[in-house]
């Protein structure tokens, strides 16, 4: 028990209070309060969980591109931002004043960018390594560092920005019939209420329906009847938007292929991997200089290789597509989990999931930075012509 | 058939369906890296690196029919 640091009572202790804060923290959760049905311990407790897809906007429609809509500043450029500045700020912290022997902070940094230097050039070798080194070791340090920062307590519905809209009656009345719940969700433009004159009161905005009023209730014109209150986070993970895993999939194809055109050629690139004209062309050319015989064998296989060449092309427009929903789609089923089970179990019985979280964060961001740096790879080395004798 | 338990059939079956594709073949995948690396257990690292990778283009199909049944239940 000496490996431990500690007796075996004080172990039996700690185990005991987490078990029983597990317990606690099970019981004040949803499924634990249908269990035990005891109101006074939802004190835990969080709300339902409502997952949007899209980003949603923090500030007003700044101004507008044209025919490719209005530019705002949404939650998740805020939280790109954020990763950005802590990236840069950390490396600019640690190698300020760099020593031969570093100290703490630049030895980490030395760590980080030795690692992914020979990860690498141990698949790419020395020159290609280096060369390759720079958009594959950012894509790394990006998706990991979003994926990573949006795990703190003040992302996601960590802080809200709330929209309150109070809807006035346009005419007197009384009240019919209430279409909705309290505390429920409606769409924009829902019904809310009917009153007797038959108007109905239709939401503004989507969001949660507040101080409802009871069936007969009399309104007045211009008073307000019902508020609707939308929140939405201030920060969110950057990789959720999916504009952001489609630039990094468009960064990163754009660079293979130009990695490639230099190290081939550019006509030699094109003519290799996607139009294989070549071996067609040449057994034409035997065709028509008589040689049958070789000519049919060679035709079948031009025209496999032309044919070969058109599904490369296909899949190299296909990477774009895959790269971008596989980064997407990982961390917004990520964050979902974590909102339900947060709901469902909060607390303690949570901590796997975001050891889970914390696990495909990092496993996202190795895959889309090793494949890009095997696709580099495949890229410029030259395919072998087969010879025809 | 009302349309609201359709569209919860439907989710269910895009997402249930859709991940029995990639749980088998992450199994093949995982199958086949042990048996080589029984084998052969010096080549370890080449073994492991091109299993992670196989296992992310098997991953992303699953995550695309998660796309589809997410798009399904939130969207339509």
């Amino acid at each position: 028990m000496s490996q431990l640091g500690c007796s075996t009572r004080i172990l039996v202790i700690a185990i005991i209070i987490v078990l029983i804060l597990t317990l606690v923290s099970f019981i004040t959760g949803a499924i634990g309060s249908k269990l035990v049905q005891i109101e006074a311990l939802r004190s835990l407790s969080v709300s339902s969980p409502h997952v949007e897809l899209p980003a949603e906007p923090v500030t007003k429609p700044l101004f507008s591109l044209g025919p490719l809509g209005e530019f705002y500043i949404n939650n998740t450029y805020i939280a790109s931002w954020l990763t950005i500045i802590v990236l840069v700020g950390f490396f600019y912290v640690a190698t300020r004043k760099a020593k031969i022997i570093p100290g703490r902070l630049q030895s980490l940094a030395e760590g980080i960018v030795e690692t992914l230097l020979n990860f690498v050039e141990d698949a790419a070798g020395k020159e290609n390594g280096r060369r390759f080194f720079p958009i594959v070791a950012t894509i790394f340090l990006f998706v990991i560092m979003n994926a990573y920062l949006a795990l703190l307590p003040f992302f996601g519905p960590g802080i809200v920005r709330t929209e309150h809209e109070e809807v006035l009656a346009s005419t007197s009345g009384v009240v019919a019939s209430v279409k909705v719940e309290e505390g429920a969700r409606v769409e924009e433009g829902e019904v809310i209420y009917i009153l007797d004159t038959g108007e109905e009161v239709e939401a503004p905005i989507n969001g949660a329906v507040e101080a409802l009023l009871p069936v007969g209730a009399s309104v007045t014109a211009g008073e307000s009847v019902v508020t609707v209150k939308n929140q939405w986070p201030l920060f969110r993970s950057a990789n959720t938007d999916l504009n952001m895993p489609l630039a990094f999939a468009l960064m990163a194809v754009i660079f293979v292929e130009y990695w490639g055109m230099r190290a081939l050629g550019t006509t030699r690139y094109l003519t290799t991997v996607f139009f294989n004209f070549a071996s067609l062309f040449r057994s034409l050319g035997q065709l028509f200089r008589g040689k049958v015989r070789d000519a049919f064998g060679g035709l079948v296989t031009g025209i496999i290789e032309v044919f070969v060449g058109f599904l490369e092309l296909l899949s190299h427009g296909v990477r774009i597509i895959s790269f971008t929903f596989r980064l997407f789609g990982n961390m917004t089923a990520g964050e979902i989990l974590l909102l339900v089970v947060v709901f469902l179990v909060p607390w303690i019985v949570a901590i796997p999931f975001y050891g889970l979280e914390l696990l495909i964060g990092f496993v996202q961001a190795l895959i889309f930075a090793g494949l890009t740096l095997v696709f580099a790879i495949i890229a410029v080395t030259p395919h072998g012509e087969e010879e025809h004798t | 058939m009302d349309p609201a338990a359709m569209k919860m059939l439907a989710v269910g079956l895009a997402a249930g369906l859709g991940f029995l594709g990639p749980g088998l073949g992450i199994g093949i995948i995982g199958y086949s890296a042990m048996q080589a690396l029984g084998r052969n257990p010096e080549a370890r690292g080449t073994i492991m690196t091109n299993m992670i990778l196989v296992t992310a283009f098997a991953e992303a199909i699953g995550i695309y029919a998660l796309i589809v049944a997410i798009i399904l239940a939130m969207v339509a």
